[in-house]
């Protein structure tokens, strides 16, 4: 039993954590649920984190803030966001912060547990990093001037409009340039995409 | 008149008086020779007095004991008879000239009073009708003659249901005689929205109140109408501005509360996921666990049931709404909302009838949303009649056990099925330019008050709608 990975959950809501827990038990990993970020940053002592899947929205420090903090103590844990929220604001803004993904609620359980497996393998092969941004370039190599134009006004967190505005074209020709971004780089969400980008360093 | 002239016009009929008195003196000299006969003054004085007041009084009098002595001479004073006579009537000409003043004075001061009233009666905005307690219009203002299209002539002497269109035309009679019998108070003093008949017998809403007056022995009433038709149709403006208002806010209100609550959803919602995939991996191992596999189904069963009480919570919402409840009776509710509702109707040919119990308890209502949905469902029911040649419009309310029953029926075309199974669904309409909002509101209104609403096909043709609100209870419904 001892050779489970721990996973540490934070959400506020206890049918959440228990459910988390649940799912990640019949998995083969080890669930240790927290109510805050504050219980999770007191419980853990020194010990070595693997993986956190945390909520966003929070009372107290809320999941991105808790990103920010684990990144600024040079923390090398992955840490998976989750929330009921979900625009494409705020995945820009948990992929910036540092967070390995960002999955919207509800969720089927291969999207968590292939998050979380894609995340524990990054943080295991931390030198591979470099293939990961290579591949991530190579999907991004296709894209029209344009197109890459929108997709750094959208890792900007600039909404359509603005980003219309900015390039001087309609919104709905936006609109249309996201749509082919998503269908070029395959990517199947917003924040997909987002990691695809940030990886790439854009 | 210049207050020269009416010097001259008080002072001078004195002195033509007093002249005329004198040539009398003098032709009948002979008959008196030397007794001071005042009595053929007193009349100059009294004349002086009344028309002129103190100062030609006195007036009067001195030219008149100037003229006793003309004729008289010293004997005026030295006879004890003359001078006991001519010193009485030196005190009486005063005395008479103060009582003419204060008789003038007050004279004045009606005349006064009258002409302000008067000013007054004609300039209000309301128009004022007097009746006797027969019902017959004793007194028919200026502003009154504007509002219903009659003369005050030709009004004055006739009955003051010509004023009111049926069924109360027939039944005011049987009001004034109830109000005499029995003394309780239906309008007087509280003051009411009734329809008013014009001559030309057209009719309108209109803002009544009545005051009673007995002078002597005969009672009298007094009636205040205010015409409704231009506030009214402002403040229907405004009323439906507001109601659109009210409603586009509360959509606005009920889409950021489906945001807050489609977040909560997702709770329940991926606790339930994450349960049943947990579950369904369970299943696929060799040896089933099937305590763990029952735990994760209840539970997530629990969590199934929250998402129900997420979305409870939000159709309470959009029931409910900042309401202000006010105990009211119903058939007057209704004949208020009614008399807005009808205006117009007799122009289209809508024979319209009331038939409310007056004793009914009271109910505790929103009453403009309640008005709302009556206004609505009358509308409704002459807008059906529009192109049908048999136009009768019933409405009225009556006991239903706990219930009040309003009832509107229209003989108007009926409601096609495939319509009538959807009547009160949001945006199901058979009107060529209708939203089909309406009904939905009144149902939604009306269940917010615990009532139902329902229609039904007119056994003549037509349609009949009908709602319940229930009586207020007991220990709060008796307190009027």
């Amino acid at each position: 039993m001892t050779d489970k990975t721990i996973i540490h959950v934070i959400d506020d809501d206890g049918a959440m954590r228990d459910s988390l827990a649940f799912l990640l038990d019949v998995n083969g990993f080890q669930a240790r649920v927290y109510e805050s970020a504050n219980a999770f940053l007191g419980g853990i002592g020194n010990e070595a984190i693997n993986c956190v899947i945390s909520d966003i929205r929070m009372p107290g420090m809320n999941g991105i803030e808790l990103v920010r903090k684990l990144k600024g103590q040079g923390a090398a844990c992955a840490v998976i966001l989750i929330t009921g929220h979900g625009d494409v604001a705020l995945a820009v803004e948990a992929m910036k912060a540092g967070a390995v993904d960002f999955i919207e609620k509800p969720f089927d359980d291969e999207a968590l547990l292939g998050a979380i497996r894609a995340a524990l393998g990054t943080r295991a092969t931390s030198p591979e990093e470099s293939t990961a941004r290579k591949e991530a370039e190579a999907r991004l190599a296709e894209l029209s001037p344009r197109e890459r134009d929108v997709l750094q006004g959208l890792v900007a967190g600039k909404i359509n409009k603005v980003i219309a505005h900015d390039l001087s074209i309609s919104p709905r020709t936006v609109e249309v340039y996201r749509a082919n971004l998503m269908a070029k780089t395959g990517a199947r969400s917003m924040s997909e995409l987002m990691r695809i980008a940030l990886a790439a360093g854009l | 008149m210049t207050a020269q002239r009416r010097f001259w016009l008080r002072y001078g009929s004195a002195a033509v008086a007093a002249a005329v008195v004198f040539a009398l003196r003098f032709l009948l000299h002979f008959q008196f020779e030397d007794r001071t006969f005042t009595v053929i003054y007193v009349p100059v004085v009294v004349l002086a007095a009344f028309a002129g007041g103190r100062g030609p009084a006195i007036f009067a009098t001195l030219l008149c004991l100037g003229s006793s002595f003309y004729f008289l001479g010293s004997s005026l004073y030295t006879s004890p008879a003359n001078l006991i006579d001519v010193s009485f009537f030196a005190v009486m000409g005063p005395v008479l000239g103060e009582i003419g003043n204060r008789l003038l004075q007050e004279t004045e001061d009606a005349r006064y009073r009258q002409a302000q009233l008067q000013s007054i009666l004609d300039t209000v905005p309301e128009a004022m009708i007097v009746i006797d307690d027969r019902g017959i219009m004793r007194s028919f203002s200026v502003t009154a003659e504007r509002l219903f299209g009659w003369q005050a002539a030709e009004a004055i002497g006739k009955n003051v249901a010509i004023l009111m269109p049926t069924p109360y035309r027939q039944e005011h009679d049987g009001y004034l005689d109830r109000y005499r019998r029995t003394g309780e108070r239906r309008i007087i003093g509280i003051g009411r929205i009734v329809v008013g008949e014009r001559k030309d017998g057209s009719t309108f809403p209109m803002e009544l109140a009545v005051g009673e007056a007995k002078v002597g022995k005969e009672q009298f009433f007094t009636g205040f109408v205010r015409d409704l038709t231009e506030r009214r149709s402002q403040e229907r403006r405004m009323q439906e501005l507001q109601s659109e208002l009210v409603h586009v806010s509360r959509l606005t209100a009920m889409g950021e509360m489906a945001s807050s609550l489609a977040h909560e959803l997702n709770q329940p919602l991926s606790a339930i996921t994450s349960y049943l995939r947990g579950a369904a991996t369970l299943l696929k191992a060799g040896e089933i666990d099937k305590d763990r596999i029952r735990e994760a189904m209840d539970r997530s069963a629990t969590q199934a049931l929250r998402a129900g009480d997420i979305i409870k919570r939000l159709r309470e919402f959009v029931a409910k709404g900042e309401t202000e409840h006010t105990i009211e009776n119903p058939a007057i509710l209704l004949e208020e909302a009614a008399a807005l509702a009808l205006v117009g109707a007799r122009e289209q040919g809508v024979r319209v009838s009331l038939r409310s119990d007056h004793e009914l308890p009271d109910i505790v209502v929103d009453k403009i949303q309640i008005q709302q949905v009556a206004l609505n469902l009358i509308r409704n029911a002459i807008e059906a009649m529009e192109t049908t040649s048999r136009r009768e419009l019933t409405i009225g309310v009556s006991r239903q056990n706990a219930f009040a029953f309003f009832a509107v029926a229209d003989t108007g075309t009926g409601i096609a099925p495939e319509i009538a199974q959807h009547l009160f669904q949001p945006f199901v309409t058979s009107k060529a330019s209708g939203m089909g909002v309406g009904l939905s509101i009144c149902r939604t209104i009306i269940e917010a008050h615990g009532g139902r609403i329902a229609a039904r096909a007119n056994d003549g043709g037509g349609t009949v709608f009908e709602f319940t609100l229930p009586f207020a209870e007991p220990e709060t419904g008796h307190d009027r």
